[in-house]
């Protein structure tokens, strides 16, 4: 029982930053018509980070300011330079994002080496809940997950440049009509996109394994997040996360989370079976 | 005010538009008219810099616009109602309306607008898709009004209205018309275009083939049947 409300506490911090990266896929596909394959490398990459910040300053609270900022930047770049070019052939952005997938993931092999890197939490202490003792840094995940996705939907629907990426999404000709530079909003959104990967790289650092692969795990569970809360449903993708995680950490509890994992992926196939637009479809656009 | 000279315009191969040539003066009202497929709303596409032009000029103000950035051209003073609208379905009516500005207008702008469109007014918080159609071509419009442009394009304002409405929008527009703001209008209803314009292009097949005074070309049964395949 113990074990149980342990994994399924984990799931729900876990979802709660797969949910904050998950966001991130689903905007760059909602306004760029792109499938990013590489969305978990840039996780990945802002995991590395954090460590490299950690390790630099002695101070991991610093990759929370630091690590985003890096992330928006390369995302801008990427934009520029990969997804740009290839914007009028969708098509193409699943073989262009898996080359720059390989190419994140083989750099950070050559810079930081191939060894896998467990970092501790800065915050150690641990603190009863439900009759277990749980760490107090998993809270924080938590929290910082959630600070972030709200700050995000604040920006969405609250700031002008969110209004015109939901403006760009709906009818970019008639966006540009009306002054819109659309072209400006593409490369936003999709440096948005990594900089909120690699802020949930930066939460999940201290409890998870931090090497080049990490990304590769990661990114079917964003996928599956996606889908299950319906595509371009942002609050959807929300609480698909969650879900899912939460229901892989109890079923983990009992048996192998390979079986987890194939759990999830009868479930969305279920899901996709009775509600091909996902649960929550209609909800929210 | 706009001057189109032997404008191109291709959709990948395909040639539509074969060198147009038209001109709108400050405070004068143009209608462009011509059958379905011809080419009008590429014309204004090709002019707001949607639909990129092969060859030619469009001189705005004496600024040629056809090589500015598109996302420029409206902050020229080029206003722009789509066909079908272009009404932002998920955000708010209020969204849509300021959507072009990046600061809030002057009051005395947001007073005429309300005031010509108080229904607009009472739905601000009100997802744009539970508008009405002709509540929703009020809102293109007005979002083109809160820019001030010193002229406006309008594509097709009264396809798909109910008829009652029609007269209401007909009034918008020429209410916009009296206070000094140059129109160009494509419309499929001669009788709004002939009422609201002084002066008719008629085009087919990407050109423009004949041009009229509105007076001129309601007595022209001929030239109405010929190019428009209507008997007015
Ligand atoms: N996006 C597009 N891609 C390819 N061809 C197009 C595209 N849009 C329009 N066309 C073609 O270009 C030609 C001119 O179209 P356009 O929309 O300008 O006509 P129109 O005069 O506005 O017609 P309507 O009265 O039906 O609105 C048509 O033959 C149309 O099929
Ligand atoms: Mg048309």
């Amino acid at each position: 029982m113990e074990l149980t409300i342990a994994l399924a506490l984990n799931g729900i911090v876990w979802g709660l930053i797969i949910a904050l990266i998950a966001l991130g896929l689903s905007i760059i596909f909602g306004l760029l018509d792109i499938i990013n394959i590489a969305h978990g490398d840039f996780f990945m990459v802002g995991t590395v980070l954090a460590w490299f910040v950690a390790e630099t300053t002695g101070n991991y609270w610093l990759a929370f300011l630091i690590v985003p900022i890096i992330g928006f930047a390369l995302g801008a770049l990427i934009e520029y330079t990969v997804i740009q070019p290839i914007k009028n052939a969708a098509a193409l952005s699943i073989v262009a994002t898996f080359g720059l997938a390989i190419i994140l993931q083989e750099s950070v092999r050559a810079t930081f080496g191939a060894t896998p890197e467990r970092m501790l939490p800065p915050i150690h202490d641990t603190i009863p809940m439900f009759g277990i003792e749980y760490e107090v840094y998993r809270l924080f995940a938590a929290a910082a997950s959630i600070a972030a996705i709200g700050l995000f939907f604040l920006f969405l629907h609250r700031s002008k440049l969110g209004t015109w990426m939901r403006a760009v999404r709906f009818d970019p000709e008639t966006a540009t009509a009306m002054g819109i530079p659309a072209r400006r909003i593409y490369l936003m959104t999709f440096a948005i996109g990594f900089a909120m990967a690699s802020l949930g790289g930066v939460v999940a650092a201290p409890i998870t394994t931090v090497y080049f692969e990490a990304g590769v795990d990661i990114l079917p569970f964003c996928f599956m997040a996606v889908i299950i809360g319906g595509l371009g449903n942002l609050g959807g993708t929300v609480a698909a996360a969650v879900l899912l995680a939460f229901f892989e950490g109890v079923i983990t509890s009992f048996t192998d989370p390979t079986f987890a994992r194939i759990g999830s992926l009868c479930l969305m196939s279920l899901v996709l079976m009775i509600r091909p637009h996902g649960i929550f479809a209609g909800a929210t656009r | 005010m706009l001057e189109l000279r032997d404008l191109n315009a291709h959709y990948g191969k395909v040639h539509v538009l074969r060198g147009v040539t038209m001109h709108v003066e400050e405070g004068e009202s143009v209608a462009l008219l011509g059958r379905n497929g011809v080419g009008k709303t590429t014309t204004l596409k090709s002019v707001m810099g949607l639909v990129p032009p092969t060859g030619g000029s469009v001189n705005f103000a004496g600024t040629e616009i056809s090589k500015m950035a598109p996302h420029r051209i409206p902050g020229a003073g080029l206003g722009y109602v789509p066909q079908g609208r272009g009404i932002f379905p998920g955000l708010s009516v209020e969204e849509n309306l300021l959507i072009g500005l990046t600061k809030t207008p002057p009051s005395h702008i947001t007073d005429y607008v309300f005031d010509r469109f108080p229904r607009l007014k009472e739905r601000l918080k009100q997802q744009a898709n539970t508008l009405s159609g002709g509540e929703q071509q009020q809102l293109a419009i007005a979002r083109c009004l809160v820019m001030q442009p010193k002229m406006i394009i309008l594509d097709e304002p009264t396809e798909g209205i109910m008829p009652i409405l029609v007269k209401e929008i007909r009034r918008e527009i020429a209410a916009v018309r009296e206070t000094g703001v140059s129109i160009l209008l494509v419309e499929q209803n001669i009788k709004t275009a002939l009422r609201l314009c002084t002066r008719v292009y008629l085009m087919e097949k990407g050109v423009i083939v004949h041009e009229a005074s509105a007076s001129e070309l309601e007595n022209d049964k001929e030239t109405l049947h010929r190019y428009l395949g209507v008997t007015v």
